[in-house]
């Protein structure tokens, strides 16, 4: 029965020696025990969550419930902490209880009226995400947590082992014991290799799936408090896409999709793999991208590595299949993999011959003799926005001879972003520079980097203002959200309705333009009122769906203000398809992808600030700094092209919004 | 006379197995060609090789004179050989027309179906085989002997020239299979070829012309059926003389271990079932397929739940709700479907004979692997279970060595009662001797052993008492010294009144 | 027919009374261009579901299809740049679909790894090689006549629309009457039962993701051309919706089963909760709520359903 999985659990622990062989060469200070445990710090609420998915994928389930649960579990403790003033160990107790709940319906649905649990857990993944959602109005976040609980996500014990680490132990010791050492992990591979044997058994399966389905809800809601200690603030969004992860993990570790074979051991070398790849691959500077390719090839390859070995073996199957012959599999295969590489290929080809503007390729950088390295991050690589940033920090970057890294996650995600600054620290480069996502989050890692002698500066958004060294300032909240009313104002003549289109419900920032637009308008225009609000995702897509909407349920409606790049075009499509001449689209958004609105009339304004110099500014603050050209109580400085720039306490202000109108779009290309 | 099929040397190994060791086989036109063996003999391996589900290693096979090379189930079917498997090769999620059609329509993948042509088809070809259902139901709402019917229609239907088939009345009752018998007789008049398989003799004396005895994977010659004995068969199957195959038993009937009471679970269609079983005793079980003894098996080991009742075990009136209740008051349940539900077929041999008895290997609810493998080994010993060793998957085993690690596993529960569900079906004649032994020797031990069979040679040979049910009900519970085949048929067929 | 229909049954239901509650509390949600705007947002998810239904019916999943649809939809966009005719689009999004969904199917049915490993590690690579190739960036500057294959966006909603109807009416007639689509289901209910039925069963397996691949394909280049270019994340989550689809349309996750019936009504009830929230003037924050809820009800509303008539053997 163990012979698959002991292959493959030996295939991937080859893998992953080739991982630690290659990083340890191209990574910078990727062998050492510092980075060791900086990688388990990375795998605890992950490795919490693949350990409870172990049993449930043995016992021939899954379950996508568990990324959905971690966000209504976190939002609970942090509310219950901080709104109705629970204590802290009582808000606690609640959140895990709320895991046990969460995990109870799976259990009710699967187990006793034996409802498929892919379904089950796809609706509940959409139920948990969602309540956890709506509890918050997707905005609020709960953070402040006092330093004693933090500790658990965030201390060290003795000073070098992570005090989560403590909590994962504990966790691998006791799903070892469940699974592999206990009665009832037993009847977890029976239920999984055949659930009528099972029962014929006397085994009693419903409480069985039962229990493993509230452990895995359990588990989730510790992975939650775990992770809100870490990332120092409670969210909705906590956990986003941990399912997946945790799944690639387990099937990763060479546990059966179908149930009946494998184990915690290779759960535990699944993890690692990951891992250390997305550990290895900050350190080594390569794109992040890469760290999800890898991850779906290592899953086929490891995958079709064990079932060819498996097959020299022929095994004596009764009702053995009839089998091609292996040359004409291996014929097809390699049709199959070439004809899928050469549309990839192509693909990737085309792109990069037909992107414009943008200088193209990785910068993987090759640190040469006394070149300063500084890192950047955009809170998301793939909104066009930030893609625009990038060209002005290379640019800068070979004005002033430095090295830049630029990378960062490739969709929205805080605990990520906490991740590239702990690989940074470790490969020890001497600037970062941080777009912020999540201020509370970020800080403590910040401080660590500053503590270790490394220049911090944030720009985009900031983080605690003891976290950085200075603050590239384009424009504040207050700034854009007063000149996005001002411009409505000016549309609807200070009086009438008015939607917004925001990117996320989560999303920190522009929860905080809408706040400000809101009280500009409240304090300016009081004839104006905000009719509805409602979501994209940054999906342009949704945004021109919803658009359609608000302008049938609301027609009194005359101004659209999108804030969100993809959300603009996207209103503006659906209000030019609608043929409403008196609709206007105002937002925050890049001015390509506005551009044809713009000239056609129905976007009036886009309110932005230059991109590139924004980005230019803050690689060149960050290469000052640590060339230690600038210090604290400077008052101006000098930034290149840009000239003298001015300096507010630590704030190195760009200047204020600017508005794009039909009249200067022309001009910019960003 | 050219034979419709010959098949020349034909090998065939599994990984290191050599199920098929250079078997020959020749069967004409107009001719039932019986083939027999003890399981793993290799009789289904060589029927797949003709169907074209598997490939031999080596050897020819000729279909009127031609070589055929490079065998697939579309070419076997385009060539008319039908097969009737064992377990029934059907679409649950299908209708029976649809079932029927997959089987004889040429396969053009872009033409469209006429529907209706298709059911009058499938309802001529079932009254055919004499089937009652209508071609628009679901396969998976029929019960077995009616799937094993539409099975049969399929092979009709396909007018071919050649139809094997492998126990096909493994599931039927005795008016299905007087049938089937009709029909295999039509198609032998007709010209076409048949190749039987059964594990009942009387069967094969009664339709076969000639017979071809397998025995591990070799040809141990083909005869006329005519020429044959009971006794010459069984000799060529295993190689030896077997001796008379129920053991003499000396029973002592103790007092009363399990008493049921109108027990009845409407949804299973079991109802009103009353008995009582003594300590020592053995309880026959008789009744036609369908007739409710399997669900009231699993009625009784709280597998489906009674709507009325009552049962009482050692004289105590007892609740039971599930598999694990049933355990804990010293009941075991050895299932019919050996495969899906009497062992866990990728657990090795000593998983599998631990799993309802864990408690006895482990302290504390952690298991002692070192205890486990004792146990284990002590009762592959005890059953002669032939396993390389403990650690070997059961899906390996013969069937006979998996039906005994199956009854091992309910044996280390030390039971009260232990309820055996066809314990000898499909197993070939030494497994069976071997099972007979033991049922003996547990009820000596006294323990109250139910034991439900198809065989009714088995339930006469074995029981102190038989009951016989007939649709759901117990039709009346014969002594070993009244019950003959004739009184308990009559009983089955429900044309009796009550016995006793 | 009397089980199929009751499968349908619960997806049914709920979509039923949800629109009898729509026409009391918003009446104005059934105006005609409302029901013409949800119909073509939900064209290309209607498309997809329609191939997904049969990878189920087949007992295999495709999560990648989100990813698919980002690949095609940015290839699409390119060619058209690159000088590509506007009536060739959607034969090259059909041609780029198969060919992803033939790199899934061939992993399925010729390496055997399970289906729902292989997508998901396709799902992943295959986005995150989009967003390193791309950066990210949108596909702008399309000729002219890229938006409604330059048809003006009367006629060009009408060909999407009826291009739509016409491929998924085609799709529901051959899974009826032709024996290649009934293949799909017999090789669902029992594959080794179909093998020795003749069916080439490794064949049905690879033709369904290949399926369900042009589809997305063709999705992806319907969406895209009703914009005027083409962003580089589209189709996050598309996999979700649409297996969310199918299953509440009644298919179950098990194969053998399943009309595209159901799933037209599993597209419809989901495609309508969106806009049905503004228009009911719901907080936009419990739409992930309520959609898991409305899976949740109808999966339940069937489990007991089928409870209660299902004779409880597991024999």
């Amino acid at each position: 029965m163990n012979r698959a999985t002991k292959r493959q659990e030996f295939i991937l622990a080859l893998l992953i020696a080739v991982e630690i062989a290659l990083f340890s060469t191209i990574g910078k200070n990727f062998f050492s025990a510092a980075n060791f445990f900086e990688c388990v710090r990375l795998a605890v609420e992950i490795g919490l969550i693949s350990l409870a998915m172990t049993p449930v994928i043995l016992t021939g389930g899954i379950d996508l419930s568990v990324g959905s649960m971690m966000g209504l579990a976190a939002v609970v403790f942090g509310g219950l902490w901080q709104v109705a003033g629970f204590p802290l160990a009582a808000a606690a107790v609640c959140a895990l209880i709320v895991g046990l709940l969460g995990g109870g319906i799976n259990a009710l649905l699967i187990a006793r009226l034996n409802v498929s649990p892919l379904i089950v857990t796809l609706g509940t993944y959409s139920l948990f995400r969602g309540i956890a959602e709506g509890i918050t109005g997707g905005a609020r976040s709960y953070s402040n947590l006092p330093a004693s609980f933090l500790y658990l996500g965030q201390g060290y014990i003795a000073g070098v082992v992570p005090t989560q680490m403590l909590v994962l132990a504990a966790a691998i010791v006791f799903y070892w014991l469940l699974v592999h050492r206990s009665v009832i992990g037993r009847a977890f591979y029976a239920i999984g290799l055949s659930p009528h044997g099972a029962r014929y058994a006397a085994i009693p399966v419903t409480r069985r799936l039962t229990l493993v389905y509230l452990l895995s809800g359990l588990a989730s809601s510790i992975a939650a408090l775990i992770y809100v200690a870490h990332i120092g603030q409670a969210k909705s969004d906590a956990g986003t896409g941990y399912e997946l992860i945790a799944i690639t993990a387990v099937v990763l570790g060479g546990t059966s999709i179908f149930g009946g074979s494998g184990t915690i051991r290779g759960t535990l070398l699944g993890l690692a793999a990951i891992v250390i790849l997305e550990d290895g691959l900050h350190l080594a500077a390569l794109p992040a991208e890469l760290a999800g390719i890898s991850t779906g090839v290592l899953l086929v390859l490891t995958i079709a590595l064990e079932r060819l070995a498996s097959r020299q073996r022929a095994a004596v199957a009764e009702n053995q299949e009839f089998e091609m012959k292996n040359s004409q599999l291996a014929i097809l295969c390699s049709t199959v993999i070439v004809g899928a590489l050469i549309v990839a290929g192509s693909n990737w080809y085309l792109v990069k011959n037909l992107r414009s503007g943008t200088s193209g390729d990785t910068t993987a950088a090759k640190e040469g003799q006394g070149r300063l390295t500084v890192a950047m991050m955009p809170k998301s690589k793939g909104d066009p926005y930030f893609i625009s940033c990038r060209a002005g920090a290379e640019e800068a970057a070979k004005e002033f001879n430095v090295n830049l890294i630029w990378d960062g996650p490739t969709q929205v995600d805080p605990a990520k972003q906490n991740e590239f600054v702990e690989g940074w620290i470790t490969r020890h480069v001497d600037a970062i520079a941080v777009s912020v996502g999540n201020a509370a989050s970020i800080s403590t890692v910040l401080r660590k980097a500053r503590s270790q002698g490394i220049k911090v500066v944030t720009w985009d958004a900031d983080a605690a203002p003891d976290a950085r060294d200075y603050f590239i300032n384009q424009a504040t909240p207050q700034g854009i959200g007063g000149t996005l009313a001002d411009e409505a104002a000016k549309i609807l003549h200070g009086k009438g309705e008015f939607a917004i289109i925001t990117g996320a419900l989560s999303a920190a920032n522009q929860n905080l333009w809408i706040q400000y637009i809101k009280e500009r308008v409240a304090s300016k225009y009081p004839e104006m009122k905000l009719a509805i609000l409602r979501p994209c995702d940054d999906d342009r897509d949704k945004a021109f769906s919803e658009t359609q909407t608000i302008l049938k349920v609301y027609p009194k409606v005359k101004v659209i203000i999108g804030i969100s790049a993809p959300g603009v075009p996207g209103a503006a499509e659906a209000v030019k398809q609608s043929g409403r001449q008196d609709v206007k689209v105002i937002g925050l958004s890049l001015p390509n992808l506005c551009k044809p609105y713009v000239h056609e009339g129905v976007i009036q304004a886009v309110v932005l600030w230059k991109t590139r110099d924004l980005a230019y500014l803050t690689v060149k603050a960050a290469a000052a700094l640590a060339r230690g050209e600038l210090h604290s109580g400077a008052t101006s400085f000098q930034a290149g092209r840009l000239g003298d720039v001015k300096i507010e306490g630590t704030d190195i202000i760009l200047g204020s919004p600017f508005v794009f109108t039909r009249e200067n779009i022309d001009q910019f290309n960003f | 006379m050219i034979p419709v099929l010959e098949a020349v040397g034909i090998r065939k190994s599994f990984g290191g197995v050599r199920a098929l060791r250079g078997v020959s086989l020749e069967v004409c036109a107009g001719e039932v060609h019986a083939l027999v063996g003890e399981n793993g003999a290799g009789k289904s391996t060589l029927i797949k090789i003709f169907a074209g589900a598997l490939q031999p290693d080596e050897g020819e096979i000729r279909l009127e004179g031609t070589p055929i090379e490079h065998l697939t189930p579309a070419k076997s079917k385009s060539l008319g050989i039908a097969v009737i498997y064992q377990q029934p090769a059907l679409f649950p999620d299908l209708t029976v027309s649809e079932n029927i059609a997959l089987a004889h329509e040429p396969p053009t993948a872009f033409r469209r179906i006429d529907w209706r042509k298709r059911n009058e088809h499938a309802a001529t070809l079932l009254s055919r085989v004499g089937a009652d259902m209508l071609p628009q139901a679901y396969v998976s709402s029929l019960s077995m002997p009616e799937q094993q019917l539409v099975e049969i229609a399929k092979a009709v239907d396909a007018e071919a020239r050649l139809v094997i088939m492998d126990e096909p009345t493994a599931s039927l009752g005795d008016r299905d299979a007087e049938n089937l018998f009709r029909i295999v007789d039509e198609l032998r008049k007709s010209g076409a070829a048949v190749i039987y398989i059964s594990h009942r003799f009387e069967e094969l004396f009664a339709l076969a012309n000639r017979v071809t005895v397998l025995r591990d994977g070799e040809s141990m010659g083909t005869f006329p059926m005519a020429e044959m004995t009971n006794r010459d068969l069984v000799r060529l199957m295993v190689g030896r003389e077997m001796e008379a195959v129920f053991p003499e038993r000396n029973c002592t009937i103790g007092e009363p271990v399990l008493e049921v009471r109108h027990l009845t679970c409407v949804s299973r269609g079991v109802h009103d079932v009353s008995f009582v079983l003594r300590r020592g005793e053995v309880l026959g079980l008789a009744g036609l397929v369908g007739s409710g003894r399997t669900q009231f098996a699993e009625t009784l080991f709280g597998l489906s739940r009674a709507d009325g009742g009552s049962i009482a075990v050692g004289g105590k009136a007892v609740r039971i709700e599930s598999p694990q209740q049933a355990l804990a008051l010293g009941l075991a349940y050895v299932p019919e479907d050996r495969r899906r539900h009497g062992v866990i077929m990728d657990f090795p041999v000593s998983m599998n004979t631990t799993l309802a008895s864990l408690e006895r290997v482990s302290r504390g609810g952690f298991l002692d692997f070192t205890a486990e493998r004792r146990v284990a080994e002590e009762y592959r010993e005890r059953f002669r279970v032939k396993a390389p060793s403990v650690d070997t998957p059961v899906r390996n085993l013969s069937g006979g060595n998996q039906q005994k690690v199956s009854l091992a596993r309910w044996l280390m529960t030390e039971p009260r009662v232990l309820i055996l569900d066809e314990p000898t079906q499909g197993i070939d004649i030494g497994a069976k001797h071997e099972i007979y032994m033991l049922i003996g020797e547990l009820a000596a031990r006294g323990i109250g052993i139910i034991l439900i069979s198809s065989e009714l040679a088995e339930v006469l040979g074995m029981s102190d008492r038989i009951a016989v049910m007939h649709a759901g009900r117990v039709a009346g519970v014969l002594d070993r010294n009244h019950a003959d085949a004739h009184t308990v048929m009559e009983l089955a067929l429900g044309h009796a009144a009550v016995g006793d | 027919m009397r089980k199929l229909l009751q499968r349908e049954f619960a997806g049914f239901i709920t979509l039923a009374l949800f629109l009898i509650y729509l026409a009391f509390a918003a009446p104005s949600f059934y105006s005609l261009g409302n029901l013409r705007d949800i119909a073509l947002a939900n064209v290309s998810v209607l498309l997809i579901s329609t191939g997904m239904t049969l990878v189920i019916v087949v007992a295999e999943i495709d999560i990648s299809v989100g990813s698919l649809f980002a690949i095609c939809g940015v290839c699409g966009g390119l060619l058209a740049r690159g000088g590509l005719p506007i009536w060739m689009l959607p034969f090259a999004g059909i041609a780029i679909g198969s060919a992803l969904g033939a790199a899934n199917g061939g992993l399925v049915s010729f390496v055997k790894a399970p289906s729902i490993v292989v997508t998901l590690a396709t799902m992943v690579a295959w986005r995150e090689a989009l967003n390193w190739a791309t950066g990210g960036a949108w596909v702008e500057n399309l000729p002219a006549n890229f938006q409604w294959f330059g048809l003006g966006q009367a006629a060009g909603e009408a060909v999407l629309f009826s291009a739509t109807a016409v491929l998924f009416l085609a799709i529901l007639w051959a899974s009826h009457n032709l024996p290649a689509f009934r293949s799909i289901y017999a090789t669902g209910s029992d594959a080794e039962a179909a093998r020795l039925a003749g069916i080439n069963t490794k064949l049905v397996v690879f033709a369904a993701f290949v399926l369900v691949g042009a589809l997305t394909g063709l999705a992806s280049v319907l969406n895209a051309v009703r914009f005027s270019d083409v962003p580089a994340n589209a189709g996050i989550g598309l996999e979700l919706q649409s297996i969310a689809a199918v299953v509440v349309g009644g298919t179950p996750i098990t194969g053998g089963r399943g009309r595209l019936m159901g799933t037209l009504i599993g597209v419809a009830l989901l495609g309508i909760i969106g806009p049905a929230l503004t228009y009911l003037q719901l907080s936009p924050y419990w739409e992930k709520a309520i959609q898991g809820g409305i899976i949740l009800v109808t999966v339940l509303f069937d489990a007991l359903a089928s409870r209660a008539e299902k004779r409880p053997a597991l024999a």
